[in-house]
């Protein structure tokens, strides 16, 4: 058996849970953002095609509720925007008023290049160029629109982002408890 | 089938309004009403029992600016072998106010089936036209439209104002003089806590063909 000293040396390393006999060791701050990482709700804003793509997301092929996604209607009861399409100049004021509405922490994931950067219509007269002109962005998702998949990578991405974890891969557990364990 | 029922109506059609131009274009009749006897026209063609045209399908704008004009010149330019136009015409030169705008109208008769064009072509950009939210109450948001898009000002219209650009918005956009990209480009700004207008950043973008290839085996030019 190892020394909990040694183990503590050896989390605040690698930020790995402690895992033994049932049950998990781990900061506050670490829980809370797993907790929170793992039950992102998002608004729903289809504004284009690309909320026809966020909806197959949402469907049962991919089925984000299995992310711990829950979509609502609300944006006092969600904590992340998906800026699913193309930005009209009428709808910035409303989409700004929404992003306010948010409670803290709240994210914004820009979908599609028409939310990116104006896309095809950057050079039209009544389309916002991106909507990191309204609103501070978190991830951009690039596509044209990106499909489902690009959106399930992005927002597994978002969640990484929510807790704190540096790589781009989802670090592996099974294989810290197997260590433990043996 | 359908090509004889439209040829028919042709021929009603001009036995029936001698006064106006009918021509038969692309499988429809197309009839040239003038201003100030447009309401008479379209209430006969709604009511008429040979014609009873009781479908509006759709009321359009033409702006024929710089129609039939090259609006850029090419010039021999680069070395990847093709022309690339460069130089623009004096626009004002070009803007004709009589008969730039044109109102389309498209009828169909769900009766007779048949369909017919009316085209009315404006004198000014400021001629009143009148209203067809009387006969047709569907053509409200098609006035509406062509208002915001092409500024044609609609009479007895019960509701005249834009429909689609933002509030506030200046200029109609689809008129062939408007900038592409606009005069104004929106952002938010945090210390005044709202979205603004600002004048746009952006180069004008000419959205006419620019590159014309001399070798073009589908173009008959013979230099």
């Amino acid at each position: 058996m190892r020394d909990l000293r040694q183990q503590i040396h050896d989390y605040k390393h690698s930020g790995t849970p402690i895992v033994r006999n049932g049950f998990v060791v781990m900061q506050y701050k670490q829980l809370v953002d797993w907790a929170r990482g793992n039950s992102v709700w998002p608004l729903s804003f289809g504004l284009a095609c690309c909320g026809v793509e966020l909806m197959h997301f949402i469907a049962s092929r991919y089925d984000f509720d299995r992310f711990g996604f829950a979509l609502r209607a609300s944006p006092r009861q969600a904590d992340v925007m998906i800026v699913a399409g193309t930005l009209c100049n009428k709808m910035a004021p409303a989409l700004r008023a929404v992003y306010d509405m948010m409670a803290e922490p709240k994210y914004v994931v820009s979908m599609g290049s028409c939310a990116n950067g104006g896309g095809y219509y950057h050079y039209s007269y009544s389309v916002v160029r991106g909507c990191d002109r309204i609103v501070p962005v978190d991830l951009y998702i690039p596509g044209c629109p990106p499909n489902a998949e690009a959106l399930m990578y992005g927002m597994i991405q978002l969640q990484n982002k929510i807790q704190g974890v540096k790589s781009f891969y989802m670090p592996d557990y099974t294989r810290e408890l197997e260590q433990n364990d043996a | 089938m359908m090509h004889k029922r439209q040829q028919a109506l042709s021929v009603r059609l001009k036995s029936l309004c001698p006064d106006n131009r009918v021509d038969y274009l692309t499988n429809m009749p197309i009839l040239y009403g003038e201003i100030d006897s447009l309401e008479s026209i379209m209430q006969h063609l709604q009511t008429h029992d040979d014609l009873q045209m009781n479908m509006l399908l759709d009321l359009c704008v033409v702006d024929r600016l710089h129609y039939g004009v090259d609006e850029w010149v090419g010039v021999q330019g680069t070395s990847q072998g093709y022309d690339r136009a460069r130089t623009p015409l004096d626009q004002q030169s070009l803007i004709q106010e009589k008969g730039r705008f044109e109102v389309v109208y498209h009828l169909l008769s769900t009766t007779h089936n048949h369909r017919a064009r009316v085209k009315v072509s404006l004198n000014h950009a400021s001629t009143l036209v009148p209203s067809m939210t009387g006969i047709w109450p569907n053509a409200n948001w098609y006035e509406r439209e062509a208002f915001d898009l092409f500024g044609i000002r609609f009479i007895n219209h019960p509701d005249l104002r834009r429909i689609l650009t933002d509030y506030g918005f200046v200029g109609y956009p689809m008129r062939k003089d408007f900038p592409l990209q606009g005069r104004v480009e929106l952002r938010y700004d945090a210390s005044l806590a709202r979205c603004l207008y600002e004048p746009v950043t952006l180069e004008n973008r000419v959205s006419t063909p620019k590159v014309i290839r001399r070798d073009d085996d589908r173009l008959s030019i013979t230099e």
